[in-house]
């Protein structure tokens, strides 16, 4: 085995070829057109980012069954570790396997967080107290805005790591509808977050929001961050198109949509989301991406464009992409509660339907995020009264929770903890919502870190808090054995309370007049107490989560071997056995049952064996 | 302790705990989020809205807090139970009310929203009419009535304000904290802001827009003072070198850089 038979360094190797082609195809083009200065820093990077990211694809593998294609090779779909190599190789190449590509996407969502999160603590030092300590502004708003974009997509990634792994097996498919497009939407990417991290090195100013004029004026750091996102937008479109496909057409006989797992309507509300809105991000940066490079005036004032109207193309896209980040999260709390609760879950029908329903209502809102843009102020009642509205469909889940737990028989493990904690995160989270959707309140909290606050509540509780319980309640399924429950207690006790300190934290030195995104703060406010607090809990956090990665990576070898169904789940995944064999089912599967019926003797969801006259 | 999950008492004792908790909740979180001084006319009204919202929220906290807690403790398995729980799949009458409990409230709280909101950007005959400027890293404070042109902006109390706001560069967002209201500044557009000061004293309008490199500074000095000194101050100005500066950009900017 060589290294060169990785597909991650075939791909990275082709980016670095592809960046170079892509700068001299600029520079030759401009020779060609006679255009002075031939060498323009800007565009020639442009080129490079473009023909790199596809001199990756081309270079990991991702493409390469698709020319077979074109002339006219067939390409049987191969199971299995590659021949002659480790089977830990077929995760740094192309592989079809869902499984695999579901632990692609975690773990580069991991790492991702990690990034992230590395930004977060720097400019949260910086923070604690007032004064420069170790940052100067340039670099303050550039860790900032990085901060922010690797953040997202890891979330993104998270999402599709559990979507991807979790999917198939739930609804008992073979794999997912399309293997090789499921590839491509993962490496996608990847070069996309090389291009996200390439940014660094020439910085750039304008948070995760890139509004114009500033994006348009500022540094080329920008453009790095524009193709990023565009790359990383592809892969959620391709991917929910695949999973959206997946589950209508793929479930087994007896599985009606009120069968399924309620984790997969939620992943199913989140795709019609990702396949609907994603575009008018991607559209919406290529658009900042061209005012910079052709002067085409989309967003300037000067040649007839509005600054505005590139915040209703974000926000169409930004806010549904709130519940595309949650809804999965808050599908894994309703899926693990009812086990960890030895009950049905409550009001299973009406859980699906809200979930339906956040992502319908999820695209009337967006104009709530520019209550003090200077939109038409009539435009401020009718996207406050949408907004508030999120809140009843959300109350149903809450509720649904509380009535699944009551006269339970409630078990603790480290799964259930981060379940219970992602409620009570949520919670502070959904709670803040409504004061910022009325306006007049929102006039004050706008722009103030009430928000900051509040968004980290809502993401962290409905994605980070329920991802990390989904990573200790499927672990032994994926490892066939149990992670180390003293450190995920630890995990969980450090990290839970440590948030709450930082939500209320920031909310509180937000009221207090700390306006966001600002790399310095007047002592006189009074803030500074607030921000070491919050500073000292982000230490926290961050030390919980690398103790939780240590278990995982840890308890790979250590761990006490789990068995099939460590949890006594009825869900299809858990009937078959752990580590799950490379074709999941022996045989097709049929559902005869609910699926949360627990508390119902010898009732059983899913048969391991095809459907047969008998059941007819 | 009752034995049934349906049995009255677990409902009764749950009540009184969220009716407790609800009221500790309102007082904790009214302590934990200090509110600037009430400086404007419409930071009564914003407080106030805020008051309510706090209040309520106290009480969904407690609601959803207590009843899960309530759950862990009470409904905990024992050591070596392995038998399941009570097998019930949902209540339609339970999720019909708290899906319509909740869109009530929502409709209340709009309402209240919408008056707060119209209440807060009424405009009033005798406004005085300030031209806003930002652009990266500063603000500059215009009165058209007299002509000044000032990097500070200085008000008098209980007098409506009107800011007309733009900005040359990137966008800006006016915000005075004891003022509560904040708008935004747009290249190519006019926004406007309205606010009557009520308290006098010195803040600070911060700029709450993301706007570049500075943006953290970009913060000019506000004084709220009684008419009598507004006018003196308007008086000063006017008899000193301003006039000769008053109304070209440059001027305007040395204005700016020598405050």
């Amino acid at each position: 085995m060589t290294l060169w038979s990785l597909g991650l360094v075939r791909g990275v190797v082709g980016q670095i070829v592809g960046f170079a082609a892509g700068m001299l195809l600029v520079i030759v083009s401009r020779l060609l057109f006679g255009l002075d200065p031939v060498w323009n820093e800007e565009p020639a990077l442009v080129g490079g980012i473009i023909i790199g990211s596809i001199g990756f694809l081309i270079g990991v593998g991702a493409l390469t069954d698709w020319f077979q294609w074109m002339r006219g090779i067939e390409t049987p779909l191969h199971h299995g570790p590659p021949h002659g190599r480790p089977a830990w190789t077929r995760y740094f190449g192309v592989d079809y396997n869902h499984k695999v590509i579901g632990i692609q996407y975690g773990v580069t969502g991991i790492i991702m967080l990690g990034i992230g999160g590395m930004f977060a603590v720097v400019f949260r030092t910086e923070l604690a107290a007032s004064g420069f300590q170790f940052l100067d502004p340039a670099n303050y708003n550039t860790y900032l805005s990085m901060h922010g974009w690797a953040a997202l997509v890891a979330i993104l990634l998270g999402i599709g790591g559990m979507a991807n792994y979790l999917v198939p097996l739930m609804i008992g498919a073979e794999d997912m509808a399309f293997p090789r497009l499921n590839a491509f939407a993962y490496w996608i990417n990847v070069p996309g977050l090389f291009t996200l991290l390439m940014s660094l090195g020439y910085g750039w100013d304008g948070g995760w929001t890139v509004y114009p004029p500033l994006s348009v004026l500022g540094p080329v750091g920008y453009q790095f961050t524009f193709w990023a996102v565009f790359l990383v937008g592809l892969s959620s479109i391709l991917g929910s198109l695949n999973l959206i496909v997946t589950i209508l057409r793929m479930r087994p006989p007896g599985m009606s949509l009120f069968r399924m797992p309620i984790f997969v309507w939620a992943v199913f509300a989140t795709s019609l989301i990702q396949l609907t809105a994603t575009q008018f991000i991607g559209q919406a940066f290529l658009m900042l991406s061209f005012e910079r490079l052709l002067g085409m005036g989309f967003f300037d004032p000067n040649k007839g464009g509005a600054p505005i109207l590139f915040q209703h193309l974000f926000w169409f896209y930004s806010h549904p992409a709130v519940y595309i980040f949650v809804l999965p999260g808050l599908g894994i709390i309703s899926e693990i509660l009812p086990v960890f609760a030895r009950k049905p879950l409550f009001g299973y029908r009406w859980i699906a339907l809200s979930s339906i329903a956040i992502a319908l209502v999820g695209f009337l809102v967006w104009g709530h995020h520019m209550f003090t843009s200077g939109y038409g102020e009539y435009l401020r009642v009718p996207f406050m009264i949408s907004t508030l509205l999120v809140a009843v469909p959300t109350g149903v889940k809450f509720f649904s929770w509380l009535g699944t737990m009551w006269g339970g028989k409630l078990s603790f493990p480290t799964p259930m903890l981060f379940v219970l904690g992602a409620i009570s995160v949520f919670l502070i989270g959904g709670l803040s919502g409504p004061i910022l959707a009325t306006t007049a309140t929102d006039l004050f909290l706008h722009d103030t870190y009430f928000v900051v606050g509040h968004f980290h509540a809502t993401i962290f509780g409905g994605f980070v808090f329920p991802f990390f319980a989904a990573i200790y309640f499927w672990y032994p399924k994926i490892t066939g054995r149990m992670y180390d429950e003293t450190l995920g207690k630890i995990h969980f006790w450090l990290m839970t309370p440590a948030f709450w300190v930082m939500s209320i934290g920031q909310m509180s030195v937000g009221v207090m007049g700390m306006r966001r995104r600002i790399a310095d703060y007047d002592p006189a406010l009074g803030v500074e107490f607030g921000h070491l607090l919050v500073t000292i809990a982000g230490f926290t956090i961050a030390f919980s989560v690398l103790l939780m990665i240590y278990n995982l990576l840890h308890s790979a070898e250590t761990g006490r071997v789990a068995g099939n169904n460590p949890w006594r789940s009825r869900s299809p995944e858990w009937q078959i056995p752990s580590p799950v064999p490379e074709h999941s089912y022996a045989s097709p599967i049929t559902v005869v049952g609910e699926p949360y019926d627990y508390g119902i003797p010898n009732s059983t969801y899913v048969r391991m064996a095809p459907l047969t006259a008998a059941d007819d | 302790m009752p034995k049934s999950a349906t049995d009255i008492r677990h409902f009764i004792i749950a009540g009184v705990l969220v009716a407790i908790a609800t009221v500790l909740m309102d007082l904790l979180l009214k302590a934990l989020l200090p509110m600037p001084v009430q400086g404007s006319r419409q930071a009564q009204i914003i407080d106030q809205l805020t008051s309510w919202h706090l209040t309520l929220i106290a009480f969904l906290f407690s609601l959803v807090v207590v009843i899960m807690l309530y759950s862990l403790f009470v409904f905990r398995k024992s050591a070596d139970d392995e038998s399941e729980g009570a097998h019930f799949e949902g209540n339609t009458t339970l999720e019909i009310a708290w899906t319509v409990i909740p869109l009530i409230v929502v409709f209340v709280f709009g309402f209240f929203g919408i008056r707060a909101l119209s209440d807060v950007t009424r405009a009033a005959p005798d406004e005085i009419a300030v031209n806003v400027t930002g652009f990266q890293w500063s603000w500059l404070f215009e009165y058209p009535d007299s002509g000044i042109v000032s990097s500070e902006l200085v008000l008098p109390v209980d007098r409506p304000a009107r800011m007309d706001m733009t900005a040359r560069d990137v966008i800006h967002s006016f915000w005075i904290p004891e003022m509560r209201v904040k708008q935004d500044l747009v290249p190519g557009m006019t926004t406007t802001l309205r606010f009557t000061p009520v308290v006098t004293g010195e803040y600070s309008v911060d700029c709450a827009e993301l706007c570049g490199l500075s943006h953290y500074s970009m913060v000019a000095p506000v004084r709220i003072v009684e008419q009598a000194e507004y006018e003196q101050w308007l008086a000063e100005r006017s008899a000193s070198a301003a006039p000769a500066l008053a109304n070209t950009d440059a001027g305007a900017e040395t204005d700016a850089q020598s405050n």
